[in-house]
């Protein structure tokens, strides 16, 4: 993409989180604020499964664990020791970013379908010891109690502050996304998934780089994790699910797997869809949305392989409002 | 001490016969096409349900359905190749093909849940409770009568695929596609048959387990990862292994309930394969 380009999609970037910016201003209903708060969520988990798995091409259907490792190291460190969310979120991030380094560095020679069905194993592995491990509230999981209001804390009345801090997150995340995905870093992640005989051949440190993004990838992953339990309040070892793995990576594919832009597009759209379904169907129909996350993402896959990115970029109003260039497929069919 | 081992064996052997038939189903799908079947388990719950029709609304006892069910399996399982898998084959990236197979999982879990409700459903045969003794052990009946038709099946298979005509087109194509359309086999029904006998092994072991165990929604979860564990046992593309791999994993998971504690097994037989994993990745490459 040349100079203008970047300019003209970071404006687009601009006008979207004023957006964002203004919504509660407009909007004061909390449910809606509660949407808007899970989709932020959602998005913070698909742009940090993205580093990994979009970038680097390490498909990773375990990050739930990730996740749930940051919402416990926050929470464990606040009720036993007392120490803020704030720096809970941190530490909890690497703490989760350090033991996915450790436990995949072995499976870096596993590839493609081998890869995730490790990251499974593993995911199902922690949640068989949290379920048994009674400094973790086994299966019952960890219900938060009922501590002052405050910024210390990390517990707001309302859901204005969650909205906005949800916000600056996702900013920050998607922010170092944008940023790595254009560095020397980045090339050298996209270089490895390409192809990793050459990139070792061109002197890339494959290992090494795998291990940076994982590191990244679940280290951001539990920071959202830490926001997760600080919302919601209540975390059990079932957040490591294979299905909740499997929603991380959702609004990437949907939207457009290694793009910066998909998972954010995918989450917008995926999102608002689940929390609809789910108020009108909840009662009569439990599993609906994710009936219809199914069929999008295997229509999308029939479809759009390349995802929802590659459709928007085969717009020509949105060509020319962003300056974004036609997917290479779509170039040589023209 | 050794009467609890003695029974700890016998168990491990009857459940990993069911391992193995569903290895050997994501086995043949992986050794023809190459491609990793994330919803096997689900076809087992689907196969599950289907015998849990038959039986509550036909009356029909769970064995004698067994031929029914494995005729809709294959159906389906063709359905699923024709429409949605064969036509992601030969891209580019195999990400898609993967996230395919999840996105049917998740399709089939969840349909199910609106249709049955997340209840755990069994079905009351008149043997379903009775034991009989073996090695001065009890065993229950229904579990031996399911062994015995499993071992049944898995021989049917490995005929078929080595010695009819159709079984080494099969073979075939899975050792060298091109070559195979080269000498004249169509090779898109071979990548249809395979899904379709992927699918009527799957459904065939959910038939066999539904007159000791119970279905519900989620239960394809636990069975698509161990089937996956009898692959990486037992050597991908191969049906003999796939049988020894459900066995040694049956007896791991048996054997290490009884020593570490039953709620760590799963932990026991996922560190297993994923030391497996990776040790025989490391050899392979090693060897190169």
């Amino acid at each position: 993409m040349t100079r203008v380009g970047y300019l003209r999609t970071f404006f687009v970037e601009l006008s979207l989180l004023a957006v964002l910016l203004l919504v509660p201003f407009f909007i004061v209903a909390p449910y809606i604020l509660h949407v808007f708060i899970m989709l932020f969520y959602v998005a913070m988990l698909a742009v940090a499964w993205n580093i990994l798995g979009g970038l680097t091409g390490q498909f990773s259907l375990g990050h739930a664990a990730f996740m749930a490792m940051g919402a416990y190291a926050s929470t464990l460190l606040l009720i036993k020791f007392n120490v803020t969310p704030w720096i809970g979120m941190i530490a909890g991030g690497i703490l989760a970013g350090v033991t996915a380094a450790i436990i995949f560095y072995p499976c870096f020679v596993l590839r493609g379908p081998y890869f995730a069905l490790a990251t499974i194993a593993f995911a199902e592995t922690f949640r068989n010891l949290f379920t048994n491990w009674e400094m973790v509230g086994k299966a019952q999981g960890i219900l938060l109690p009922m501590v002052d209001r405050s910024w210390y804390n990390f517990h707001f009345s309302g859901k204005l502050p969650y909205y906005y801090i949800g916000l600056g997150m996702l900013l920050v995340i998607y922010g170092s996304f944008a940023i790595l995905e254009r560095s020397r870093l980045g090339y050298g992640f996209k270089c490895v998934r390409e192809d990793e005989d050459t990139s070792n051949a061109i002197g890339i440190n494959v290992v090494k780089y795998k291990l940076l993004a994982t590191f990244l990838s679940a280290a951001f992953t539990a920071v959202a994790g830490a926001y997760y339990a600080q919302y919601v309040r209540y975390i059990e070892p079932d957040l490591m699910l294979g299905g909740y793995s499997i929603e991380i990576v959702l609004p990437a594919i949907i939207g457009g797997i290694g793009t910066v832009g998909g998972p954010l597009l995918g989450a917008f759209l995926l999102m608002p869809i689940s929390e609809y379904l789910r108020v009108m169907l909840g009662n009569v129909i439990p599993g609906g949305h994710l009936i219809a996350y199914a069929v999008i993402l295997i229509v999308i896959i029939r479809v759009k392989p390349l995802g929802l990115v590659d459709w928007l970029n085969g717009l020509k109003w949105y060509r020319q409002l962003s300056g974004a260039k036609l997917g290479v497929a779509e170039a040589v069919k023209k | 001490m050794s009467g609890v081992v003695v029974q700890v064996v016998i168990n491990g052997i009857l459940v990993g016969g069911f391992y193995a038939l569903m290895g050997m189903g994501l086995n043949v799908i992986f050794g023809v096409m190459k491609i990793v079947n994330f919803c096997q388990g689900e076809l087992l719950m689907v196969g599950m349900y289907l015998t849990y029709l038959f039986t509550s609304t036909l009356g029909l006892d769970p064995y004698l359905s067994l031929p029914l069910v494995a005729i809709i399996m294959m159906c389906l399982g063709a359905v699923i190749q024709h429409g949605l898998i064969t036509p992601l084959l030969g891209a580019a990236n195999d990400s898609n093909l993967i996230f395919m197979t999840v996105g049917l999982m998740m399709l089939m879990q969840n349909l199910a849940l609106v249709l049955f409700k997340s209840d755990y459903r069994t079905v009351q045969t008149g043997y379903s409770l009775k034991n009989i003794h073996l090695l001065g052990q009890v065993v229950s009946l229904p579990k031996l009568i399911s062994f015995g038709v499993l071992i049944f099946v898995t021989f049917l298979l490995y005929a078929f695929l080595m010695k009819s005509e159709t079984g080494k087109r099969i073979r075939a194509t899975s050792q060298n596609p091109i070559g195979a359309r080269l000498v004249g086999i169509n090779i898109n029904r071979m990548y249809i048959l395979s899904y379709a006998i992927g699918a009527a092994l799957a459904g065939i072991a959910g038939t066999l387990l539904l007159p000791f165990y119970y279905v519900f929604p989620m239960v394809g979860a636990t069975f698509t990862l161990r089937a996956f564990v009898v692959v990486v046992l037992g050597g991908l593309g191969s049906i003999k292994g796939a049988f020894v791999g459900g066995i040694v994993l049956g007896l791991l998971e048996t054997m290490g309930a009884f020593v570490v504690g039953p709620q760590f097994k799963d932990s026991v037989v996922f560190l297993t394969f994923l030391a497996i994993l990776i040790l025989r990745q490391h050899l392979v490459s090693r060897a190169r």
